[in-house]
Order: structure tokens, then C-alpha cells, then sequence
């Protein structure tokens, strides 16, 4: 894939382009992730990432689909930054995360919102105050925090909830507090990590029509899961890991390859 | 600023109390080792000053010949007063040494035989106080060339096996508060870093939803300041009130003239306080630097 500028660059105003000045200039310039030529090799000599092309761009619904060691969690560990890939770029919302310095990793993260199988809520904290959190710890002021959490949890739908804590709640419903933490930042980019391992069929219906609620409001998602039936019922944009490899990546594919 | 410095001290606060057992923990580890820090602090001061006081117990005494004429034992006195080595010269007469010569006999039960003597054999005599013991040869060396000396007591190895112990003493003491002090900082992080992990899941969502560093560290921080500061309050409030105890020990173990007992307090208020907020600062910083290097 070659990085060529965006046709529409030229027609930019000169605001937008001294702002972007300094970032990767990608075909994809809108999109919200980029991956060109990425490996990734642990320390240990584990190969987990070969040859990896990714283009996510913004408003997107990709489901990362493959088995246990397929490399889903080792995409993940790159987006947030937890790893470093051995080889090529990963172009996160317009940086190079391989570039950035340490000081600025807290910045980018805050453009994710993660969601995870075991939720990771504080167990002692209020649904509200679990969403709160977010905000509270990346230093946003107290006045500002009051609104965009009742927005959130609105959105997800636990507004009579917002005074529970973690153990008063269904599965469905921490689920939904840690999605309501993940969007209070107005990420570009939603990772969901086998949202709905943990949850019985239903609920996990309620979370996938969640997260496509949140993509129709124009956020990013980026779900990997081993959930089949929910894969294949929607049609979306399927890409396939297998052995550190992309083998597939089709709209409107099936969990399995249609032999 | 003042935003982030009241989350993270409210913060801190939350987290001593959410966690109070550990944080209980941490306190009550923290006030044991202060009092062993405490406690040694005692005793090394004891000891130095009880040095002192042996140290100063080192003379010189020089008798003066019998037929020296008192103007050239004046002028001996005034020489030696000009001294830099000697801090101070006493003159004892003939008199006063028959009379606590007799006094030493009497102490000890023995018959006064002084009483079937005709005329006083002692001579007069002057004690010579060092400003250090290791002064005791050279002093003794000058005096001995003095014409109206008849005799110096020979003090020379007192005054050096006196230097010899007090020496080891003194790098003894020095090393073993080292070493204690090395000990009370392993066991103080470690019982910190126990209270850091049992909040490793809490670390981990502030690092995924883009917390700063500095977000991270300074509750912590805090909190073992906390830990520290509380546990430093509780150890000099348990001093204070055992301090008529401890001062008695010491002037009866080591006959420490209360002079210096002002100033021993005044020491220990600022060793146990600044070790704790000390230990409770660097343990925290070091238990949650571990989350932080990735």
C-alpha cells in the first residue's frame, strides 16, 4: 500500500492543514487507524504479527474474528499502546504510536475507549462514580465531569442505576457501565475485547445493538469476539486473524470463510 | 494545579480508608520500625555521651616536688591554663590529699595510718583536664620536663585503651544505625508496595482510560506520606508519654546529665518525623513505579 496524499488535502483550509502538520499523510487520511507492514515479535521469540494491513476509517464496524494465539489480543496491546510493533507503522487518529514518546501515551489512550470480557470496574465505586473515574483521573475539572457522565449513562441507558455499585448489577448492566466509561471521553475509536464472552446469549444481543447504536452516532468500533451467530447475523466488515496473519477481511462477511 | 493536588490528596485519602486494614497495616509496621529507629537513637546517644563523660575522665596529674617555690608553681599553672589541648588545670594541696586520702581509707573499712605519721608525705599536685584523651602523652611528656615536677602518674595507657574503645564504640554504633535504618527502608516498601498491589486492578483501568503518570504516582505518594506522618505521630506520642521512664534509664544507665536530654528530644522529633514521611514518600514512589515502567 503506497501513502499517498488525499485528493480532498488541497481543498483544506490552512487552519486544518497547520493543525494536521507533522502527522502521517495516509490515502486514509480520515481513517481512524492505519496498520502498514506491522509484525510484532515478543521477546521471547514468539512471532504473534505478520504482514499486517489494517485500514479502519471513521464510522466503521469491524469485527476482528480468529482463534485463541490467531494475534486478536496482540492488535489490541498495539493500539493502546501496552506493546511496541517490531516492524511497520501503526498510525493511531493520525500519529505513529511507534513514535510517540511515553509522555504522550495517556493522551492517545484517552481517544480509545476499551471495553473488556471481565468489565474491570472498581468493585467499591458507584456506577457513576466508575464512569467518573475516567475523567477524574485524566485531570478534567469537576464541573465538566457532572454533565458527560449523566450524558453517558444516559446513553447506555442506566440512569436509574447510577447510584449501584458493580455487585448490585446483571452482567448486561456492567457491561454497559464499562461501555458508558469507555465513550465519556468521546473517543474516535471504540475497542471491544469479547465484550459479551461473559454474558448469556441475550444480554449479549443488547450489548452488540448497544454498540451499533454508538456506531450510528458516528464512533468507531472495533470488536473482537469468537461469537459466531452474532458475526454472522450482522454482515459487517470481518477481518480474520489466523497464525499472526490477516487470511480474511470482507464487508458483509460471515464468522467463517463462505467455501 | 491546585485541581490535580486536591484529586490526588482526596484521592489518597479515599484510598487509606477504602483499604484501611492494609493501610492499618502499613501504619502499624511503620511505628514498630520507628521505634526500633527511636530506640537505637536512644541508646547511641547514651553511649556517646557516657564516651564523653569517660573521655573526660582522662588526666593528667602531675605532683609537684616538695621544695618548688610557689611562684614557679603559679607560673606552672598559668602555662598550663594557656594551653589549647587542656580544658582545665585544678590545684590540689597537701592537705586536701592527706585528707581524701584518708577519706578513701575510711571508705573502704582500711585503718587510718596516717595518724602515726609525724608530718604530711604527700605532695601537692595538679590535675590536668583534657579537651580530648589522645592529648594525655604529650602533656604528660611536658610536664615531666618541668623543673618543679617531681613525678607524673602514668596515665599513657588508660587514656589509650579509653581512645581504643570509645573508638569502636562510636563506628559500632554508626553501623548498626546504618544497617537498621537499611533494614526499617526494605521492610517499609515492602509492606507499601503489599497495600500498591492489592490496587494493581484500579492502577490498571487509570493507565487504559489515559491517565497521566503524574495522576497515577502523587496519591500513592500521598498516602504513604500519610502512612508515614501517622505512624511517626503515633511513635513520638508513645515517647512522649514513656519519656520519664526512658529519661531515668538513661541517667541511670548511662549518666547522661540532663543537659543534653533537651536536645535528644529535639532530635528525635525531627529523626522519627522526617524518617517517616521519608520511608512512607520513597516506598510508595518505588511500589508504584513498578505499574508505571511500560
Amino acid at each position: 500500500m503506497t501513502l499517498a496524499p488525499s485528493p480532498s488535502a488541497a481543498s483544506r483550509s490552512l487552519r486544518d492543514r497547520i493543525r494536521r502538520r507533522g502527522r502521517v499523510q495516509s490515502a486514509a487520511d480520515r481513517a481512524v487507524l492505519v496498520m502498514h507492514d506491522v509484525a510484532k515479535t515478543y521477546p521471547n521469540g514468539k512471532t504473534a504479527l505478520l504482514d499486517v494491513d489494517l485500514v479502519i476509517p471513521e464510522g466503521d464496524f469491524v469485527f476482528l474474528v480468529g482463534p485463541s494465539g490467531a494475534g486478536k489480543s496482540t492488535i489490541i496491546k498495539l493500539l493502546i499502546r501496552d506493546e511496541i510493533a517490531t516492524r511497520g507503522q501503526v498510525v493511531l487518529d493520525g500519529q505513529d504510536l511507534a513514535r510517540l514518546p511515553r509522555r504522550a501515551v495517556p493522551k492517545i489512550r484517552r481517544k480509545i475507549g476499551i471495553v473488556f470480557q471481565d468489565f474491570k470496574l472498581l468493585p467499591t465505586k458507584s456506577v457513576w462514580e466508575n464512569v467518573a473515574f475516567a475523567l477524574e483521573v485524566t485531570g478534567s475539572p469537576r464541573r465538566k465531569i457532572r454533565p458527560a457522565v449523566d450524558r453517558v449513562l444516559a446513553l447506555v441507558g442506566l440512569t436509574a442505576q447510577r447510584s449501584q455499585i458493580p455487585s448490585q448489577l446483571s452482567g448486561g448492566e456492567q457491561q454497559r457501565t464499562a461501555i458508558a466509561r469507555a465513550l465519556v471521553h468521546d473517543p474516535r475509536l471504540i475497542i471491544a475485547d469479547e465484550p459479551t464472552g461473559n454474558l448469556d446469549p441475550l444480554i449479549s444481543w443488547e450489548i452488540i445493538q448497544l454498540l451499533l447504536r454508538i456506531n450510528e452516532l458516528g464512533v468507531t468500533v472495533l470488536m473482537a469476539t469468537h461469537d459466531a451467530d452474532v458475526v454472522t447475523a450482522l454482515r459487517k466488515r470481518v477481518v480474520a486473524l489466523e497464525e499472526g496473519r490477516i487470511i480474511r477481511d470482507e464487508v458483509g462477511g460471515a464468522y467463517h470463510r463462505a467455501d | 494545579m491546585i485541581g490535580f493536588v486536591v484529586f490526588s490528596l482526596r484521592r489518597a485519602w479515599q484510598g487509606f480508608w477504602r483499604n484501611a486494614l492494609m493501610s492499618i497495616a502499613a501504619t502499624a509496621t511503620m511505628v514498630l520500625m520507628l521505634v526500633l529507629l527511636a530506640g537505637f537513637w536512644i541508646i547511641q546517644t547514651g553511649l556517646l555521651s557516657a564516651l564523653d563523660f569517660t573521655e573526660s575522665k582522662v588526666e593528667v596529674v602531675a605532683n609537684i616536688k616538695l621544695d618548688a617555690a610557689p611562684a614557679a608553681i603559679t607560673e606552672l599553672q598559668t602555662r598550663l591554663e594557656a594551653m589549647p589541648e587542656v580544658a582545665g588545670v585544678s590545684f590540689v594541696t597537701r592537705e586536701e590529699a592527706l585528707a581524701r586520702f584518708q577519706q578513701s581509707m575510711r571508705e573502704q573499712g582500711r585503718e587510718d595510718l596516717t595518724k602515726y605519721l609525724d608530718s604530711n608525705p604527700l605532695t601537692a599536685s595538679y590535675e590536668v583536664k583534657l579537651i580530648d584523651p589522645s592529648y594525655a602523652t604529650p602533656i604528660a611528656d611536658r610536664l615531666r620536663e618541668e623543673p618543679a615536677v617531681r613525678n607524673v602518674l602514668d596515665t599513657k595507657d588508660t587514656a589509650q585503651n579509653v581512645k581504643a574503645v570509645t573508638d569502636i564504640l562510636r563506628t559500632a554504633g554508626t553501623v548498626i544505625l546504618l544497617v537498621i535504618g537499611v533494614i526499617v527502608l526494605f521492610i517499609i516498601v515492602n509492606t507499601i508496595r503489599l497495600a500498591v498491589v492489592a490496587r494493581a486492578e484500579e492502577i490498571e483501568i487509570m493507565r487504559l482510560v489515559g491517565a497521566s503518570d503524574a495522576f497515577i504516582r502523587w496519591p500513592f505518594v500521598f498516602e504513604g506520606a500519610m502512612v508515614g506522618l501517622l505512624g511517626a505521630g503515633i511513635t513520638l506520642g508513645g515517647l512522649y508519654l514513656l519519656s520519664d521512664p526512658i529519661g531515668t534509664f538513661m541517667v541511670d544507665f548511662f549518666r547522661v546529665l540532663p543537659l543534653s536530654f533537651g536536645s535528644l528530644a529535639r532530635d528525635l522529633v525531627v529523626l522519627v518525623t522526617s524518617a517517616g514521611l521519608g520511608l512512607g514518600v520513597l516506598g510508595s514512589w518505588l511500589s508504584v513505579r513498578t505499574y508505571l515502567i511500560r
